[in-house]
């Protein structure tokens, strides 16, 4: 029994590191296509508006530096072959090497997304399973209210206005960037951190909360008219104790779904509001790179939320599969 | 660090109230108020470092690296690593002396060595900085260096002005981020996409700069416009849409600049001659030199500046307006829509079908404007100028494009284009006919050998004076020739933007230079005689 969960477990593994190859594999020409495929030239974006003092010489040197001078399928067969080797070549804007870049850059908008991910989590939930159990009420229609508006605003916009009202009016927040201006690394505290943090965390958990919020609700109406709940007010629970004993378990699977799935959104989230905060992370290099062309960094950066949003979504899987039983049932069944 | 970074409104206040005060009053400059930092947020980062052989410091500062010459506040030429220099009566070979008491910030001494090691690295890294006319970079002796050039270029002084000298023995691949250099200032911390801590360098052989540490955080517009506003920052450049805004405690400066918008007309009949590209070549109407003339004479220029600018700018008359190569006698007398209508009556463009439409020869006097799309202010100027010129019966359709539209139709449409360089190869560039159809350089295929010979003149005389003489010469030589709206109207140059920033009230930039293309980093060119003045 043991020796069958084990191999059952490896070859499950096994099956979804393949698939996470495909993936990538796709997802790297595919990406590499588009990009050769778009109309901005990179030495014209690198040279910008040096325009009148780059002369066509200097011009050749530059598309020589960066090796375009190949044909792309050429270029493409060579990123491979490093790719495969570790080496995901030299960011073009940032004149370093694209692990360095991503590596240096994961960390803020991990804790960015990692704060913004729990709160929506969090909040959503709350908040849906307070408008599911009060349906129709006062409450339910301001948490629907509040989520309709939140799902239709840009993060963009919501960005500049919690900037002009909480840096600006009230200047609780700073106004820009992960860390203090004018002060050392070394002198930067976790507190100074944390306040850089807030208000681009709250920006992006506006992303992910509408949804969570409205699906938690629908499976919070659908729990509370099930059987199960019916049975268990005739035999005197109470509204709380229903709620926390029959419904919450039902409800969260959803939640725990859509969370786990949003993190793409999530990520393309991460570039709006680091740009509107001057945030360093992911983001903000994404895009830079996409302006200026700058393929490799481009390449690798899809690679590596490619894995990111694959390793949430597998996660959520099993999250899922632990919440409801049924689940994991099925999935087993299915192979 | 001075207070007013954490207790922003109360400082603001405080500043508002000394400037209303104190300032004006004869005190002395170093009153105990003078901070030892100043926070700017003027763009500008290099998101590829800080290395001057990829192009870092070509505008404003370079910080940390120092550079052999230097332009003053009227833009003359002034030796700073150098002490003499010299060029040889070919004009191939430039000779430059150093001082002795440059040093790096790690302790060794700037060699000759390491300016001819800096100069023959640029030439080839493939970055930002085009000294493809460099040959060889020879150490004479310790304190001289020869650049050998390949032609000669009177012009090169730019790179002598812009490339900062970097350490032979300290220079590979993670210079950008780790510079050395002998400039006035040291890199204390970049943390990017956010800010440079710089320190002044004690042992700067120059002036010493007056405040101990300069930060420039990269925000955006937006982002720096709160800062100012809640009294964070010094210093910061705003677009001209904003600079009507506000912000408690400091001033609004404008400066001028070079940064200009123009129209480039083609200047060549539609022969069916097409680029190697395939992109077509030539205009009937624009071909004829009374309708270029004609359109620089009815154009209200002012009124561009008043409306599309918000007053931000001045009329352009050409594209180095108030530099020292620039020719007066070139500039006409605009708005008259009068002689610009007679202008075209005695070149036979004539209303013969009453639709408001001159024709000639079964020609229309009709043709697109093209602009990028994206550029609000560029629209602005197209509509409005297409506006301008309708009631003189030349009809002009402005018409929004990506580059890559723009790209096939530059040589056979007009295209608002913006330019500004404080380095006349530029002029060189957007007028001499060896560079017609090459990059975005004369797109209209401009040729006039007058003009040509004097471009050729300037570009290889040894003699900075008699290159002045002969760029003047190529805008309007006297005598009716030249490329500007008084001769040939090449182009159709519309106005100047004026950069705009705010700077807090007790802050003095100094007399402020005239800047090139790029709002932002160039404010940096004086940074070294920055006063605190309360």
């Amino acid at each position: 029994m043991a020796v069958d969960l084990l191999t059952r477990t490896v070859r499950g593994l096994g099956g979804r590191l393949v698939r996470l190859v495909l993936l990538l594999a796709a997802v790297a020409t595919a990406s590499f296509a588009l990009m050769v495929h778009s109309p901005v030239d990179p030495v014209d974006a690198y040279v910008g508006g040096d325009l009148a003092a780059i002369g066509p010489e200097q011009r050749a040197q530059i598309a020589e530096r960066w090796g375009l001078d190949d044909p792309p399928l050429e270029r493409f067969a060579t990123w491979l072959g490093n790719v495969v080797q570790g080496d995901l070549g030299r960011s073009l804007s940032f004149n370093q090497p694209v692990t360095e870049v991503i590596g240096e850059r994961f960390l803020p908008s991990l804790a960015l997304m990692a704060t913004a991910w729990v709160l929506s989590g969090l909040f959503g939930f709350g908040l849906g399973v307070l408008a599911g159990t009060r349906q129709g009420r006062f409450a339910d229609r301001a948490v629907c209210w509040w989520a309709y508006t939140l799902a239709s605003a840009p993060t963009f916009w919501v960005g500049l206005l919690l900037l002009y009202v909480f840096s600006v009016s009230l200047g609780w927040t700073p106004v820009c960037c992960a860390v203090p201006v004018g002060v050392l690394a070394d002198d930067v505290t976790l507190l100074d951190r944390l306040h850089h943090l807030v208000l681009p965390a709250l920006t992006l958990s506006v992303v992910g909360v509408a949804p969570v919020v409205l699906h938690t609700r629908q499976a919070v109406i659908e729990a509370l008219a099930s059987d199960h709940v019916a049975f268990a007010r005739a035999q005197g629970e109470s509204t709380r104790g229903v709620v926390v004993h029959s419904v919450l378990r039902n409800a969260a699977a959803p939640a725990v779904l859509l969370q786990f799935a949003s993190l793409g959104e999530l990520f393309g989230g991460s570039v709006l509001a680091e740009q509107v905060f001057s945030y360093p992370g992911l983001g903000a290099a994404t895009t830079t790179a996409a302006l200026g062309q700058d393929v490799p960094l481009l390449l690798g950066i899809a690679l590596f939320t490619t894995v990111f949003v694959f390793v949430g979504n597998q996660l959520g899987d099993l999250v899922h599969a632990r919440l409801d039983p049924r689940v994991a049932r099925e999935t087993a069944g299915a192979r | 660090m001075r207070a007013t970074r954490r207790f922003g409104p109360l400082a603001g206040a405080v500043v508002l109230a000394t400037v209303l005060t104190g300032c004006g009053d004869s005190e002395p400059s170093t009153a105990a108020g003078a901070p030892s930092e100043l926070v700017l947020a003027i763009g500008g980062e290099s998101e590829d470092g800080y290395d001057p052989t990829l192009g870092w410091g070509r505008y404003g500062s370079p910080l940390f690296q120092s550079t052999l010459l230097a332009r003053d506040a009227d833009l003359g030429v002034v030796p700073d690593l150098a002490t003499d220099w010299a060029v040889s009566g070919d004009g191939l070979v430039w000779t430059v002396d150093l001082r002795a008491d440059a040093r790096f910030t790690d302790g060794e001494p700037v060699t000759a060595q390491d300016v001819a090691y800096t100069f023959s690295t640029a030439s080839r890294s493939g970055g930002l900085t085009d000294v493809t006319a460099l040959r060889e970079a020879v150490a004479v002796d310790d304190d001289t260096v020869e650049l050998r050039l390949q032609r000669p270029q009177s012009t090169f002084v730019n790179r002598l002005i812009s490339l900062g000298i970097v350490p032979e023995h300290a220079h590979g691949p993670d210079y950008a981020r780790n510079p050395v250099g002998s400039g006035p200032f040291e890199l204390v911390q970049w943390d990017e996409g956010q800010q440079l801590i710089v320190q002044r360098n004690d042992d700067y052989y120059g002036d010493q700069p007056a405040f101990e540490r300069i930060v420039f955080q990269f925000t955006g517009e937006d982002a720096s416009i709160a800062a100012a506003s809640a009294g964070q920052l010094d210093l910061a450049a705003v677009p001209a849409q904003l600079a009507p805004t506000q912000v408690p405690g400091m001033t609004l400066l404008e400066v001028e600049s070079v940064d200009n918008r123009g129209l480039t007309f083609p200047v060549v009949p539609d022969t069916g001659a097409t680029t190697d590209d395939g992109a077509p070549i030539g205009n009937d109407v624009t071909s004829d030199v009374a309708v270029r003339r004609a359109i620089n004479l009815a154009v209200d220029r002012q009124a561009l500046v008043d409306g599309v600018l918000e007053g931000y700018g001045s009329p352009a008359t050409g594209p180095v307006d108030g530099l020292p190569w620039y020719e007066p006698d070139s500039a006409i007398e605009d708005a008259d829509l009068d002689g610009a209508e007679q202008l075209l009556e005695e070149a036979g463009w004539v209303d013969s079908d009453g639709d408001g439409v001159r024709e000639k020869d079964g020609v229309r006097a009709a043709f697109s404007l093209l602009y990028p799309a994206s550029d609000s202010l560029r629209q602005g100027l197209a509509l409005s100028v297409a506006d301008m010129i309708a009631p003189v019966g030349v009809e002009i359709t402005a018409k929004g494009e990506s580059w890559d539209v723009i790209d096939q139709r530059l040589h056979a449409d007009a295209v608002l284009f913006g330019w500004g360089s404080l380095d006349p190869t530029e002029m060189y560039n957007l007028y001499s006919s060896t560079q017609a159809g090459v990059e975005y350089w004369n797109p209209g295929f401009y040729t006039d050998p007058d003009v040509d010979a004097h471009l050729e003149a300037a570009m290889t005389a040894t003699d900075p004076a008699a290159a002045e003489e002969h760029w003047r010469a190529a805008q309007y030589d006297g005598e009716g020739t030249g490329f500007g709206p008084s001769g040939d109207a090449a182009w159709a140059w519309l106005v100047n933007l004026d950069h705009t920033y705010v700077v807090d009230g007790c802050l003095d930039l100094g007399a402020p230079r005239i800047e090139p293309h790029g709002h932002g980093w160039p404010v940096t060119a004086g940074i070294t005689g920055w006063q605190w003045t309360c």
